[in-house]
């Protein structure tokens, strides 16, 4: 009886790390986009040609034979070298992939800083409560307006002396 | 302050367009060996003396095409992948028994992004005699502008190209007349 407990824990014990042997272990769905086709320049994903069903057809013996992610891909790059990745390598040229992007956003956020207290600056000069400021008519152009709107609105018109 | 806006964003515009330049003029195939061999020169071979890890027959764990120096050498791109490549096997395995037979050279097949254990059964099930050398990457046969197999190029005792067959070759003639024109010059 105490075999049979003994036996029972040492399993349960063992079961987090088959459990985690078993989640180790790659699927085609995981690899794929991960690798490039290395004649056809596009991802394995979604390559048509004898080379891209050959590089599958390899993955699939290593996925099968119980091969990790990485062990897959260190395979893959054995064998064709570091190229079949999909993430270049970050060394000599392929690290503007990685530099360009980081560059340009902070050229443009140091644009934006350089550039927006200028244009909010000169905006407060035009008018410091945010509106344009309304230009005052001359006498004559207001004299103009009244006679307009009393066109319109008889009761803005000033009384006209009676004839007699 | 004002005027360095404008210079920085010149510059910034300036970087990029070198960037997206260089890109655009290091992508593609160079044809400077068929242009040369167009103009009636016979240009030296690229990367001779590169070592490429051996697959077969070239004694030893790597090797250069300089230790074939002194005879013609024929070098073919293939990979077992590549249908057309298998069509010509038995064209260049042909070649290389007459060149075996006369010691004129040897033919070297160099796979191109290739799986070991693939080409190895390849050359097996293709009878191949001829020493096999591995171009993991690609970048040896971007030496001689291959990004497309089957290609092969026929070296005089210089290491100098000849010819050249860009695609499959389908007629032993072509082969036999280039191995003519190697021994030659």
């Amino acid at each position: 009886m105490k075999r049979a407990a003994l036996i029972a824990l040492l399993a349960l014990a063992l079961l987090p790390a088959a459990a985690a042997a078993v989640k180790q272990r790659t699927s085609m769905e995981a690899i794929l986009p991960q690798v490039m086709c290395v004649t056809c320049g596009i991802p394995l994903q979604v390559a048509v040609s004898p080379q891209a069903d050959a590089e599958r057809s390899y993955i699939q013996q290593l996925i099968d034979r119980g091969d990790t992610a990485a062990q897959v891909k260190r395979a893959l790059v054995a064998q064709y070298g570091p190229t079949v990745l999909a993430l270049p390598r970050a060394s000599g040229f392929n690290l503007t992939v990685y530099i360009v992007p980081v560059v340009v956003v902070l050229a443009l956020l140091a644009l934006l800083a350089l550039l927006l207290p200028r244009w909010r600056a000169n905006q407060k000069q035009a008018s410091p409560d945010g509106a344009a400021p309304p230009t005052p008519l001359s006498p004559e152009d207001a004299s103009r307006l009244e006679q307009e709107l009393a066109r319109y609105e008889p009761s803005r018109a000033a009384p006209r002396p009676r004839s007699r | 302050m004002r005027r360095l806006g404008p210079i920085i964003t010149a510059v910034f515009a300036a970087a990029l367009v070198a960037l997206l330049a260089f890109g655009l003029t290091t992508q593609g195939a160079s044809r400077a060996l068929d242009e040369a061999l167009a103009a009636g020169r016979q240009p030296a071979a690229p990367n001779v003396t590169r070592p490429l890890p051996v697959l077969n027959n070239a004694g030893g764990p790597t090797a250069r095409l300089t230790q074939w120096r002194g005879g013609v050498i024929v070098v073919n791109f293939w990979a077992s992948w590549c249908p057309p490549c298998a069509a010509e096997a038995p064209l260049l395995e042909r070649a290389q028994r007459t060149l075996t037979a006369d010691h004129a050279g040897t033919v070297v097949g160099i796979t191109y992004k290739d799986i070991t254990a693939n080409a190895l059964s390849s050359i097996k099930s293709f009878g191949l005699s001829y020493p096999n050398l591995r171009d993991i990457n690609g970048s040896y046969a971007a030496g001689y502008g291959t990004d497309k197999i089957p290609e092969t190029f026929v070296l005089n005792r210089q290491l100098h190209v000849v010819a050249i067959s860009r695609g499959e070759i389908t007629e032993q003639s072509w082969l036999t007349r280039a191995i003519v024109e190697a021994e030659r010059t």
